[in-house]
């Protein structure tokens, strides 16, 4: 393997242009919107205007007969299974006789133009006899609530179950019961969903789509049109932002244009319109998590009860893996002796709950450090002090799942880099409230699984294929996709590291399911981790024939071959070797072959999902965050200041795409904490634009500082751990625990958006006796108050 | 239908001639009359400023413009930012350069609006951040997005 020869000095770690930098920046990168063929149709959904309703029937007459048509499908053209759930077959891709969810498609049209396409969806016209839906998870969960496939609405409940609970309930000397509603959010990809099929003939068809998962689409694709995998060919198209927003969702537009191209033959492009695409797409789950948990006099933690709560929506799309994820990462990096956690999996006719960024984990995180602060104040422990007495560390290594963690174990670290960093000094609510405007610091830390969870270890599995050209150029293919996050700088990094050459002479293609077999989704912080293992196991293949021919070049034996600075030399003696465009060039004149594939797959695992005892993820990531907010308490308004984000990142791949996923995931977390608010009556979303769903702006941002902490020891590439995740998880629970420290009060809701905040304080408010008691959920037309800060126009 | 309305705009530099229906907007003419794909369409109501074009050198958010009120006037998208021989802007360099770009799709708005920002100039960061405050990324966090800003006018000022 190529990872046991010392480390030599290149690209990784560094900073650079990535590759896919200069064309994004010109203008050029061609995304599926961009993208024409000859005779090309476009595509456009009728969908469901209402969450739950019978269906008598379905009319596609007038919307065929519109001008510019060509097609109008329903479930009765779909060759394959009218089905695309990602696990579970509860979803249809055109719906026949029941609406359960806003977005249900009752027909697909193709068109010559996007308006006529779409003017001829609006003039699809469905029958249908209403039926009541249900919208509260609660009450979904209660016996005798109408069952959205006809059965109990609870689809899984998860378990964690440790210690003996009834003997330390006993040892607590406070405990803390809170009950936290944490509202969705939309991912927000700046590029809306779409893709292109295009009818190859014989049977076959290719995809190009704008996705995180091209495996997924086209087991889809495969299954609606009843074609062989190896007749499905998928290419990402460069993707503009996903977020875990195009994991699983990307395989309905692609099944819609697969279908359409199938009927007409000829090329169909389907692109969202943003409304429709912020309406339908999955959606992080709105959860609601009730904790009771408690501790001794030195503020240990003895038990820890935990009920979550996930609203999935209409069908069970990823929630089941969502929700695993959660569950096992109910109490966060704190050692807890007994513990008992139930996540359950509910579904209503709400919005779609998906995979999004922290993937579960977000939510639970939020209401763990919560929780941990209530702990402190009731203690009066610094919340510094109340984490530091309850991490796991070096010397306390078995998690909630009695797993025993191997490797080193950072939490203490990142905890002490973050405090550092931020000055933290023990603190206090600042006593002067004369003014509006107070101040507050929280901090919140995060146990992150890297790669996928053991419900889906078959999933974790990556291929690569590194191809050696005559010239010493390289060519590489992986699986897991760029989405933004900086998997292709990542991946070129990786190769050039270990053949020993300038990144500028590795070209890494965006994936394509006939070049590199199935890596599974790009998601779980696992891209760069997998596919660079991947790649690694190619380079060590090809050195097999390259070391012999370049040991003859340089005059030593095969195993003294070294790669470094693009020159193959014997160890020791870098004078005194050639270049790697020179081996290459001798390798195809002796015609040994130059291309390798290689194969990566995580450790396997056991665990007991009845107990939630074992080992749901391999190795684990600590991040600590401290945020520093100042809030208007007459007006509810938080701006985050600062965040320090300290990381256990193993080691830095490519220093520039790890900051940019920290200040990324840092800015996305801000928005959640106090801006964006999902808006849904009756499973229809109120807010689907950015105007009324507000993301950061530039003027929003705080300031993001990072302390960054390495490790040998990990288990991927060069010992590199993900970061997109972890960069999110602790944001918005710092966020909070900040704003709580401004307000001397406790927060229960997110987003905390003005509303939320001035509901709290109650009778705290600096006008209370002008807020009007009662008038508790906000509607559509205040969402224009939540707006972050002073936003202004290009010319303000 | 419709009626067409004949408009003559600089794109570019470059003077062109375009029939177009009374509802044609700036962003479908310069995507699919003109072929200039690298103006995004990421919301069509404003507000994520994917879309941004010069507009007689002011940004504008070309879903919000008519194309029938272009007539006589001139428009700088993404393509017409880099000078002679393709090499491009300060601004567009620098976001390669100090890791401002990850997807991509908020980047050519992104680009014009900061080429915009140099040329009107601005006193600070807060008001560099405010200027850029009409175009959303979801990635970046900004944070490099200010940074490649910042030294794209220290270094205009450095050649000056």
């Amino acid at each position: 393997m190529a990872r046991s020869r010392a480390p030599q000095p290149g690209p990784l770690g560094g900073r650079g242009p990535r590759p896919d930098a200069a064309a994004k920046v010109a203008g050029s990168t061609r995304y599926v919107g961009d993208l024409a063929l000859p005779g090309m149709l476009h595509a456009a959904l009728a969908t469901s205007p209402v969450a739950s309703a019978w269906i008598r029937g379905i009319d596609t007459s007038a919307a065929g007969r519109l001008e510019d048509v060509a097609a109008v499908l329903t479930a009765d053209d779909v060759p394959g299974r009218n089905s695309i759930g990602v696990i579970f077959d509860d979803q249809p891709l055109l719906v026949t006789d029941r609406v359960r969810m806003v977005g249900d498609r009752f027909a697909i049209v193709a068109a010559r133009t996007e308006d006529a396409a779409w003017a001829s969806a609006r003039l699809v016209s469905a029958d249908l006899e209403s039926l009541p839906g249900v919208h509260d998870p609660d009450e979904a969960m209660r016996a005798g609530s109408p069952g959205v496939h006809g059965e109990s609405n609870v689809f899984r409940t998860f378990r964690v179950a440790r210690g003996d609970l009834g003997r330390l309930r006993s040892r607590a000397a406070v405990v803390v019961e809170a009950e936290y509603h944490i509202g969705g959010q939309e991912h927000a990809y700046l590029e809306p969903q779409g893709c292109l099929a295009v009818p190859e003939g014989r049977g076959r068809v290719t995809i190009v789509a704008s996705c995180q998962c091209p495996f997924y689409i086209q087991q889809g694709v495969a299954r609606v049109l009843g074609l062989p995998l190896a007749a499905v060919r998928v290419e990402q198209a460069p993707t503009g932002g996903a977020f875990g927003g195009k994991e699983d969702y990307p395989t309905e537009p692609a099944a819609c244009a697969a279908l359409l191209a199938w009927h007409t033959g000829r090329p169909v492009r389907l692109v969202l319109p943003r409304e429709l695409d912020m309406q339908v797409t999955t959606k992080r789950h709105e959860t609601v998590v009730r904790h009771r948990w408690g501790a001794d006099r030195q503020g240990r933690l003895r038990f820890a009860e935990v009920e979550t709560v996930m609203d999935a929506g209409a069908y069970v799309g990823l929630s089941t893996v969502v929700a695993e994820r959660a569950n096992v990462s109910a109490v966060g990096p704190y050692r807890v002796p007994a513990v008992d956690v139930r996540t359950h999996v509910v579904l209503t006719n709400n919005l779609f709950g998906g995979a999004f960024r922290g993937f579960g984990a977000p939510q639970v995180t939020w209401a763990a450090e919560a929780t941990m602060d209530a702990l402190a104040r009731r203690l009066g422990l610094d919340p510094v002090e109340i984490r530091r007495r309850n991490l796991l560390d070096a010397r306390h290594r078995v998690t909630c799942t009695g797993q025993r963690l191997a490797g080193p174990v950072l939490a203490r670290e990142v905890l002490e880099q973050a405090v550092a960093l931020s000055g933290w000094d023990g603190r206090t609510t600042p006593a002067d409230t004369s003014g509006p405007i107070v101040r507050g610091t929280g901090v919140a830390l995060v146990q992150y699984g890297c790669n996928l969870h053991w419900g889906g270890q078959r999933l974790d599995r990556s291929s690569a294929v590194v191809i050696l050209q005559t010239d010493g150029s390289v060519v590489v293919r992986v699986g897991l996709t760029e989405m933004g996050q900086g998997n292709l700088v990542a991946c070129q990094t990786i190769a050039a590291q270990a053949l020993g050459v300038d990144p500028t002479v590795v070209e890494v293609w965006q994936p394509d399911t006939t070049t590199v077999g199935d890596s599974g989704p790009t998601v779980a912080s696992r891209g760069a981790h997998m596919s660079g293992l991947a790649i690694l196991d190619a380079v060590a293949r090809l050195r097999t024939r390259l070391d012999p021919v370049a040991a003859e070049l340089v005059g030593c034996t095969p195993d003294e071959v070294e790669l470094a600075g693009g020159r193959a030399f014997a160890a020791g003696d870098p004078a005194r070797g050639v270049s790697v465009a020179a081996v290459a060039a001798e390798m195809a004149s002796r015609r040994v072959e130059t291309i390798a594939t290689g194969f990566a797959r995580t450790r396997s695992r056991r665990f007991d999902p009845s107990s939630g005892q074992g080992e749901p993820y391999e190795f684990y990531a600590m991040a600590c965050h401290v945020a520093k907010v100042s809030v208007d308490r007459e007006l509810g308004l938080v701006h985050v200041e600062e965040v320090v984000a300290a990381h256990d990142v193993g080691t830095v791949i490519h220093r520039d795409a790890l900051e940019g996923q920290i200040q990324g995931g840092v800015v996305q977390g801000v928005g959640w904490a106090v801006s964006e608010r999902l808006a849904v009556d009756h499973g229809r979303l109120l807010n689907p634009n950015f105007t009324d769903y507000v993301i950061p702006t530039a003027a929003d941002a705080p300031r993001v500082r990072i302390a960054v902490v390495e490790s040998d020891g990990a288990g991927g590439p060069f010992g590199a751990k993900g970061i997109g995740e972890p960069s999110f998880i602790p944001v918005a629970a710092a966020v909070r625990n900040a704003v709580c420290d401004a307000l001397g009060c406790e927060v229960r809701r997110l987003p905390m958006t003005p509303q939320v905040l001035v509901e709290t304080l109650g009778d705290r408010h600096p006008f209370a006796w002008m807020v009007k008691s009662g008038a508790r959920v906000p509607g559509p037309g205040d969402v224009e108050a939540c707006r972050l800060g002073d936003s202004q126009g290009p010319e303000g | 239908m419709s009626e067409r309305i004949a408009v003559t705009i600089v794109v570019n530099g470059e003077r062109r001639m375009f029939e177009v229906p009374a509802g044609r907007r700036l962003l479908d003419l310069l995507r699919v009359d003109a072929g200039l794909t690298g103006t995004k369409e990421g919301c069509g109501a404003g507000e994520c400023g994917a879309c941004t074009v010069l507009l007689d050198g002011l940004p504008v958010t070309s879903c919000l413009v008519l194309a029938a009120s272009c007539d006589g006037k001139e428009v700088v998208t993404v393509e017409g930012l880099s000078g002679h021989g393709g090499r491009l802007h300060p601004f567009q360099d620098a976001l390669v350069v100090h890791g401002g770009v990850q997807c991509g799709f908020c980047t050519p708005g992104i680009a014009v609006a900061g080429a915009a920002a140099l040329a009107r100039g601005f006193q600070d960061g807060e008001q560099a951040a405010r200027l850029m405050s009409g175009n959303l990324c979801r990635c970046t966090g900004y944070d490099k997005v200010l940074a490649a800003l910042e030294f794209a006018r220290e270094n205009e000022h450095g050649s000056e």
